[in-house]
């Protein structure tokens, strides 16, 4: 008996499958040989169990042969020294260590920021660059930039050793799944030696702890279903089932996309529990307890994980940053450095106010010293985040008979008509029947300043206020104005059109600030504004005050994933090395990551590698499609069980893979190479799978050797690619050979003739003349300049989505004021403004713009100030057509097609429109 | 996997028997199974129904819904007697057609050719364009009734349509006419249908499409007979028509592709009916024919009318290839294109962006302000508007004839470009851009100086080009390859800084082959010698004749192109989300003196019951199925199966036209769940009959010759459903009739009217009255 084993293998089912075997294997018996291979009866024995009809149920996926670990260790060594070689270089910023690096100097110094992307990856690589004494002082500004006093090494090693944990993982899910020793080391193997995976797990990217969190949870949920199949509710069903959810925590908190992981393990649950409810035998109130047990630990526990990571989030990033522009006020009132002081209630004629848009968090009513360069040519109205003595206003009243009608503060009320005077300019808030200059439609009109010292303004700069709703807490406040209690709407008397914001920006004339329209058609909210500071000469100092109310964990909460969701739907830019997801699986082309001294990183993967997942997937589904068809036409496969084994094995991989690569063609964002990684490890593990079936047949030994085969192929391949990897040297001969596809695009020509040219040029002083610029005249014939092809052709650009945020082109956020500013003195000094504003307004208008205006810091500041006369005289200096050219240059990008329209007459017909509603209502002058 | 040969395949060689088979799967074959049917007494039948559910009674209650549908749709038509939303576009079209002017549009031309054809019956005379909404049909004398009668008729033969599909799938009288009265009484079919529109034929003939659908389903005991072979065709032709009047009938095409392969896969199934695969791929072949040939037949008539209509050139021109154009009688590209020769002086334009290629003394800076380092050249840019220094000069690089064809320039000619203005040639070298760092720098040379005259040469390559072409001005689009580096010639529409006067960037492109790399000669402005007078004289040129098929091919490559591309806002644009619940209507028309409007709004009541009776249809299949997952069988098979397939089946229409339009970023109007609608109009008469009876008539196939005799059952709804059915009715019309004149524009209401007809605060109804009142001056 013990000779020859005639156990019939319970038919493992794999996760998911009933465990009712299938009715008719009683009739059609299997044959009983080749049950258990070598393998397993190896492993049933260590294990002390007796050949026969014991159940061997896999417990876990931790149940493995002393033998077993000892490879495990010899791989992890094999995979840390892939990893680990040469991690410190390059000792420069590479691809989006831009971002991730920022964010750690960011969390450092508790700066406040906003990124795509929730916390727990970029709150591990802090905390290495904590613990290694980093003091957040690095700017991690451009591609290339060499690192100082940075421990990145230390940064760099929280991915590599979640990028060495994830081979074990890989090793131990496939034994988990049931699958050969041989087929598990395969698989590790070749995930150690997958390019993409090492080079993504080298620099301070998030890919990496994403992979390794998904590996995690599937081996959770490997090792949870085996548990369920062996019994219910035991203690280490639950402990299974529970670091399932945890883990799908982790990966969800790493990025986004982990949603992908909790649909595969949803459905993967769904799909227990239907075959559950099937099973007649079990009784509804166990069926219950099934359904609850795995809705907290997969449903509440994630979420707890999600929310505790956001807290801490939350608390370390405690002062003001650059992130500030994208939250609510309430929210940035949270925040160190941007509290406001309380504020006077009550709004009465004659105040001095800053408005505050409402749905948008483009931010203060603003003008400035600059005007449209189309349109009426008057004075920009704009939207502007910061806080500023642009943003102050002081409201009037615009009804004649109604001024002065008693001597004590009159109230702004319901359906009173207005002025708003803008105090550091002197000009009212007006507008016109002349189009905007970005949504140029019908039903928008021109909103600007206007007005000149001695001018009394005229009916155009009347705006009726109308209330929508008050404060619930705060009776008056659906009455008449107060300040942040009342939200309403400002109607433009003449032309009964609502002022409106929405979120377009102004082009660089306006410093990219938010566009103000005057809008016919208003959607209620964004018209809707509100009052956040007042000021009024007459109110005495013990006048009712009120301020921001503070949210609470649960408001902040929501409101950033909110901003989150937005903001990621929102990146659609194209970027040089994006690419679509139909791509990806061939490895059409990879992504260029850092360029410096003759070398280059780029991400590409292990052809080999990666084309044996695509093909095993794609086998598969053929496969699995025969099946069915064969099925339908009566044939009996299904009945076979290794068919039925291996179908739930790549069955479960393929929707794992699935899973993770189809929802991106539902993106319309801009996607990578690099978010095909979680999908290709699950490819690698169903090419695994698809090689144990295919050589079950054979006898251990073979099995072995053709694995070793592939192997050596594997790792030839690696080596062949690794100088991208590492960022190695390498020749430009070498590099032309290994441009097996013509889209892969590494820049050949980078590369030297041979190794002998690096030592040669090893000193500092050749690396990176920009381009050879051929001087006009000069004698440079093509094949006299060896190194004109030798450009980085590419600039390499970091991912560009999370520059949203990071504002590093954005002059706006640039120009962000210190956070650490005295709020005493600003408040003083807009007073001070106030009280002798009308003293030096004529003389000082010039003066203000410059000094006041934030957003035309350094960077903007010289080609701001002098946008106008540089224009101006630069078209007169263009040789002919020079009239169209000013015109040219005012006509937005890509409104070429059509001919610019003259702006002079329109600014003519502005002013006499003005003279006739003046003539029409002299009294409003 | 694959090679499983150690196990005989059992198929052919038994006959399985019923009781032999899986209990499970047995539940699931449709009307075989019929073991718990209760019997029923026909004598304890109500009279009113017997009567309701004889031939004449049908008829009459036919009659009389048809006779309401045109009542309601044809009432006041005439009103407003201006053009109204987009009566903008399609009544232009049809009046492109009466001229026969070439135009363009994203949606194939059947329903429009319909139009066309409606207003060459009444005697329209194309001249009047339908500009703007709200001018006027009277004053521009345009027979826009007559117009306007085609959408109407065919909106009212929907009804009787909705109620033979019910019909014939079983339902009983009141049921059908519980679904019909939905449509009859919706103000929105009605106001979509009495303008010029496309949305009321689209609708007709897809409920055609149905009801044969239907027919041809009820005869599957019949296969292969002339009959099944006739609605098998007709069904092809209905959804011909439907993908024919709007691109949204691709929908109805998949929604009907949906269907057959689940029917497919039944047929296939070897334990149903034991049948063999020669029996299965005839079964495939027929609907292959039917449903994928014949439709696609029709589609390709269509455009060969349209083609064979639209011959003279029109505003639909520029869209089109040169190839195609000059198919098109009158179109400038066939009149003014003239072929170019060599020492021709040119200006040359971007297709995309229509600069033209420019360049001027002023030369690129240095250093650029992130730092990188310019060649100091001459700029070379894009501009938009005339000026000699767009003037470019073409130069042979080859000995030339001195006369005749040979100093023609032709494709794939090596050639040298000259700045008029600066005497400078053309150049490119690998320096990066102003703005790009992968792309090339263009720059000029001096003429005179010959040391980088490699770097000055260009390929001219005509897109598609053969050897030997000549380029011709207009008509010959190309590309300029630049010799040594193969970049193109490329710009886009990032401006470039001051120093440039914020002109185009012009650059090398690497990907010589995109589409955007394409340029043409705008104009010859001067030619070398003698007979510049004599060419530019245009003999009177006939039109081209082009292949159907590649015109076929262009023309639905655009419509795919700009259907993506309709992106821009619009007031009245809705998402998906909001329609079934008729969160927004569109506001079609108004009219100020009288307050007058049209607002395209459905009725709530049959609109909301619609979207109630779709939850409690998911609800009652998801209840049923976790039931009978734990061993329980609440409904009896055959009403199991009624609710599977037939109400399944509008369930299919119903999703198959609304959930793709969560995935398309358009913009969405509400009118096109309209739909949508009217399939869930049909599920709510289903679940309205479930909800009434556990009885259905029973079986409704035609039997075959082979066909076991199976108990009869017929529909038991007693005298409730005609009861509920014409309360329901009684509620439809009176909600139809209070938003009556929001639907056909007539009478205008004052402001407090408006106010109480506006349900939801989403509805932006015009000349509400005013919540803020004015304050006098």
């Amino acid at each position: 008996m013990s000779a020859s084993v005639r156990a019939r293998r319970p038919a493992s089912p794999p996760p998911g499958t009933s465990h009712a075997p299938p009715m008719t294997s009683q009739r059609f018996p299997h044959a009983r040989q080749d049950h258990l291979d070598a393998d397993m009866r190896r492993a049933a024995a260590s294990k002390g169990l007796a050949p026969g009809r014991t159940k061997v149920y896999p417990l876990g996926g931790l149940h493995i042969s002393s033998g077993e670990w000892k490879l495990l260790a010899v791989i992890l060594i094999v995979a840390s020294a892939v990893r680990l070689f040469r991690l410190s270089k390059p000792a420069s910023v590479v691809f989006d260590e831009v971002h991730f690096g920022k964010f750690a100097s960011k969390y450092i110094k508790t700066q406040y920021f906003v990124d795509v992307h929730p916390p727990l990856a970029k709150l591990l690589i802090t905390l290495a660059a904590f613990v290694f004494g980093y003091d957040g002082s690095f700017d991690f500004k451009d591609i290339g930039k060499p690192y100082d006093d940075v421990p990145y090494v230390a940064m760099r090693l929280v991915p590599a050793v979640f990028g060495i944990a994830t081979i074990p993982l890989s090793y131990l899910t496939l034994r988990g799944l049931d699958c050969r020793a041989t087929t598990a080391l395969l698989a590790s193997l070749f995930l150690t030696f997958e390019n993409a995976i090492v080079t993504q797990s080298r620099y301070i990217l998030l890919d990496s702890p994403l992979v390794f969190f998904t590996a995690l949870t599937i081996f959770f949920w490997v090792g949870f279903c085996n548990e369920d199949k062996h019994e219910p509710f035991t203690e280490s069903w639950w402990f299974w089932l529970f670091m399932s959810g945890l883990s799908l925590g982790a990966v969800f908190s790493c990025k986004w996309v982990g949603l992908f992981t909790i649909a595969t393990v949803g459905l993967s649950t769904i799909q227990q529990l239907w075959v559950l409810l099937g099973d007649l035998r079990v009784p509804p109130r166990v069926w219950m307890r099934h359904f609850v047990a795995r809705a907290l630990c997969l449903i509440v526990v994630p979420i707890i994980f999600y929310m505790g990571m956001f807290q801490i989030h939350f608390l370390i990033l405690g002062s003001s940053g650059d992130g500030d522009g994208f939250m609510s006020s309430e929210f940035q009132h949270t925040l160190g450095g941007r509290g406001m002081l309380d504020t006077f209630a009550d709004v009465a004629v004659d105040s001095q106010l800053t408005l505050r848009h409402v749905n948008t968090q483009g931010g203060y009513l603003h003008s400035h010293a600059h005007n449209y360069p189309g349109g009426s040519k008057q004075q920009q109205i704009t939207l502007y985040p910061h806080r500023d003595s642009n943003n102050d206003w002081r409201i009037y009243n615009a009804t004649w008979e109604a001024e002065h009608e008693n001597g004590g503060l009159m109230y702004i009320k319901d359906k009173m008509r207005v002025k708003l005077e803008h105090i550091s300019t002197g000009k009212r808030l007006h507008s016109h029947d002349v189009r905007p200059p970005v949504s140029d439609v019908d039903f928008q009109n021109e909103v600007s300043a206007y007005g000149m010292p001695g001018f009394e303004g005229d009916a155009n700069d009347d705006w009726w206020v109308e209330i929508v709703h008050g404060d619930k807490r705060d009776s008056e406040s659906t009455k008449r104005l107060r300040t942040l209690r009342t939200k309403f709407r400002l109607r433009h008397a003449l032309t009964g059109c609502y002022l409106f914001s929405h979120k377009i920006k102004l082009p660089e004339w306006g410093f990219e600030q938010q566009e103000v329209t005057c809008n016919k058609n208003a959607v209620m909210a964004n018209s809707l504004w509100y009052i956040e500071t007042a000021s009024h000469p007459d109110l005495p100092a013990d006048a009712p005050k009120v301020n921001y109310k503070l949210p609470g964990f649960m408001a902040k909460f929501l409101e950033l994933q909110q901003v989150m969701f937005i903001t990621n739907a929102g990146l659609t830019d194209r970027h040089t090395f994006d690419s679509r997801p139909e791509s990806w699986p061939r490895l059409r082309r990879g992504i260029n990551f850092w360029v410096k001294d003759r070398t280059q990183i780029y991400l590409i993967g292990n052809p080999m590698v990666w084309w044996m997942s695509t093909l095993a997937v794609f086998s598969y589904i053929a496969v699995r499609g025969l099946l069915i068809l064969r099925a339908k036409r009566g044939y009996r496969d299904f009945d076979n069980s290794r068919v039925v084994k291996y179908d739930g094995v790549c069955g479960f991989l393929f929707l794992g893979w699935f899973l993770h690569y189809f929802p991106f063609y539902l993106m319309g964002r801009q996607l990578f190479l690099h978010h095909y990684l979680p999908a290709l490890y699950f490819g690698i593990l169903l090419m695994s799978g698809v090689f144990d079936l295919v050589t079950s047949s054979l006898r251990p030994r073979v099995r072995l050797q053709i694995a070793g085969v592939l192997i050596i192929l594997v790792v030839w391949n690696f080596a062949y690619f690794s100088p991208l990897a590492y960022g190695n040297q390498w020749t430009k001969s070498k590099c032309n050979n290994a441009k097996w596809l013509k889209t892969w695009d590494f820049s050949c020509n980078d590369f030297p003739d041979s190794y002998a040219e690096y030592t040669a040029a090893a000193g500092p002083t050749q690396h990176q003349a920009p381009a050879n610029p051929t001087v006009a005249g000069g004698h440079n014939p093509p094949e006299a300049e060896p190194d004109a092809e030798r450009t980085s052709a590419f600039e390499v650009k970091p991912e560009p989505g999370h520059d949203v945020f990071g504002g590093d082109h954005d002059a706006q956020s640039k120009a962000f004021p210190p956070p650490v500013v005295d709020e005493d003195a600003i408040i003083e000094s807009v007073i001070r403004v106030t009280t002798e504003g009308a003293a030096e307004e004529a003389g000082s208008v010039d003066a203000a713009s410059v000094s006041s205006e934030g957003e035309s810091s350094s960077a903007a500041g010289s080609s701001s100030s002098s946008s106008d006369s540089s224009s101006s005289s630069s078209s007169a200096s263009e040789s002919s057509a020079s009239s169209d050219s000013a015109a040219d240059a005012s006509s937005s990008a890509g409104a070429n097609a059509r001919p610019a329209k003259p702006a002079g007459p329109a600014g003519e017909a502005e002013a006499e429109a003005e003279q006739a509603a003046k003539d029409l209502f002299p009294d409003a002058v | 996997m694959a090679g499983k040969s150690q196990q005989t395949p059992r198929l052919r060689q038994r006959q399985v028997p019923a009781a032999a088979t899986n209990v499970e799967y047995d539940r699931l074959r449709q009307d075989d199974h019929v073991a718990d049917i209760f019997h029923q007494n026909p004598n304890t039948r109500h009279p009113i129904e017997k009567l309701l559910e004889t031939r004449k009674a049908s008829m009459i209650v036919v009659a009389v819904l048809t006779a309401l549908a045109f009542a309601l749709r044809f009432y006041k038509i005439n009103q407003p007697d201006q053009v109204v939303f987009d009566e903008v576009h399609f009544g232009k079209f049809a009046a492109y057609y009466i001229s026969r002017e070439y135009y363009f549009d994203v949606h194939p031309p059947f329903a429009k050719l319909l139009f066309g054809l409606a207003g060459w019956f009444v005697g329209f005379d194309g001249k009047f364009l339908f500009e703007n909404i709200g001018d006027s049909y009277i004053e521009n004398h345009v027979p826009y009734v007559g117009m306007r009668a085609l959408p109407a008729i065919l909106g009212s033969l929907t009804i009787p349509v909705v109620y033979a599909i019910m019909k014939e799938s079983g339902y009983s009288t009141a049921i059908s006419a519980f679904s019909a009265a939905i449509i009859l009484f919706d103000n929105a079919h009605i106001a979509q249908s009495r303008l010029i529109l496309l949305d009321a034929t689209f609708i007709f003939f897809m409920a055609l499409t149905m009801y044969s659908y239907v027919r041809f389903q009820k005869l599957r005991y019949w296969a292969f007979s002339t009959e099944w072979w006739t609605w098998l065709t007709l069904t092809g032709v209905f959804m011909a028509c439907v993908w024919g009047s709007k691109v949204n009938g691709v929908l109805t095409v998949a929604a009907v592709g949906i269907a057959v392969l689940i029917d497919l896969w039944d047929i296939l199934d070897v334990r149903k009916d034991g049948h063999t695969m020669e029996h299965f791929w005839r079964h495939f072949t027929a609907r292959a024919i039917g449903f994928i040939l014949v439709p696609f037949i029709i589609y390709l008539s269509f455009f060969y009318v349209h083609f064979a209509v639209l011959i003279k050139s029109g505003p639909g021109d520029n869209f089109m290839s040169p190839a195609f154009q000059e198919t098109l009688a009158g179109n400038e590209m066939l009149l003014n294109s003239q072929e170019i020769k060599y020492y021709d002086t040119v200006t040359i334009r971007h297709k995309d962006t229509k600069v033209f290629l420019h360049s001027h003394i002023e030369r690129y800076p240095l250093k650029y302000e992130d730092g990188r380092i310019s060649s100091q050249g001459q700029q070379v840019t894009g501009y938009g508007h005339n000026d000699t220094n767009n003037n470019w000069q073409i130069i042979p690089t080859k000995a030339l004839p001195e006369t005749g064809r040979g100093r023609f320039v032709r494709h794939g000619d090596l050639i040298q470009l000259l700045h008029i203005n600066t005497q400078s040639h053309l150049l490119t070298h690998d320096v990066a851009s102003p703005l790009m760092p992968t792309n090339q720098e263009f720059t000029t040379h001096p003429k005179d100086d010959r040391t980088r005259y490699n770097d000055t040469l260009f390929y001219i390559n005509i897109n598609d080009g053969h050897d030997g072409e000549v380029i011709k001005s207009k008509a010959g689009h190309f590309r300029l390859i630049h010799a040594p580096t193969k970049v193109a010639l490329w710009t886009h529409t990032k401006q470039l800084p001051d120093w440039a006067f914020k002109q185009q960037e012009i650059n090398g492109n690497k990907a010589a082959n995109d589409k955007t790399t394409t340029w043409f000669v705008e104009d010859v402005i001067a030619t070398e010698g003698e007979d510049f007078a004599n060419r530019t004289q245009a003999e009177a040129k006939q039109p081209k004749h082009m292949n159907f098929f590649k015109k076929f091919g262009e023309l639905q490559l655009l419509m795919l192109q700009h259907n993506a591309g309709l992106t821009a806002s619009h007031p009245y644009a809705s998402g998906p989300i909001n329609w079934p619940f008729l969160l927004s209507g569109i506001s079609f028309w108004t009219e100020s003196d009288t307050q007058k409007q049209i607002y395209l709004i459905g009725n709530v009541v049959g609109w909301w019951t619609c979207i109630i009776a779709l939850s409690i249809y998911v609800g009652i299949l998801g209840a049923d199925l976790l039931a009978r997952r734990r061993g329980l069988d609440p409904i009896p098979d055959p009403v199991r199966n009624r609710l599977w397939n037939s109400a399944g089946f509008f369930t299919l229409f119903w999703g198959v036209h609304y959930a793709p339009f969560f995935l398309m970023s358009r913009q969405l109007f509400i009118h096109h769940y309209l739909p949508s609608h009217l399939a869930s109009a049909m599920v709510a008469g289903a679940v309205l009959s479930f909800i009434l009876s556990e009885t259905v008539n029973y079986p409704i196939s035609v039997w075959g010759p082979t066909t076991r005799a199976r108990p009869k059952l017929y529909a038991d709804l007693g005298i409730k459903a005609p009861i509920i059915v014409a309360g329901f009715s009684v509620a439809l019309g009176v909600v139809m009739l209070y938003f009556a004149p929001l639907t056909y524009g007539t009478p205008g209401l004052t402001g407090e009217q408006v106010n109480a007809r506006r349900l939801l605060s989403t509805w932006t109804l015009h000349f509400a009255a005013k919540v803020t009142a004015e304050v006098a001056l």
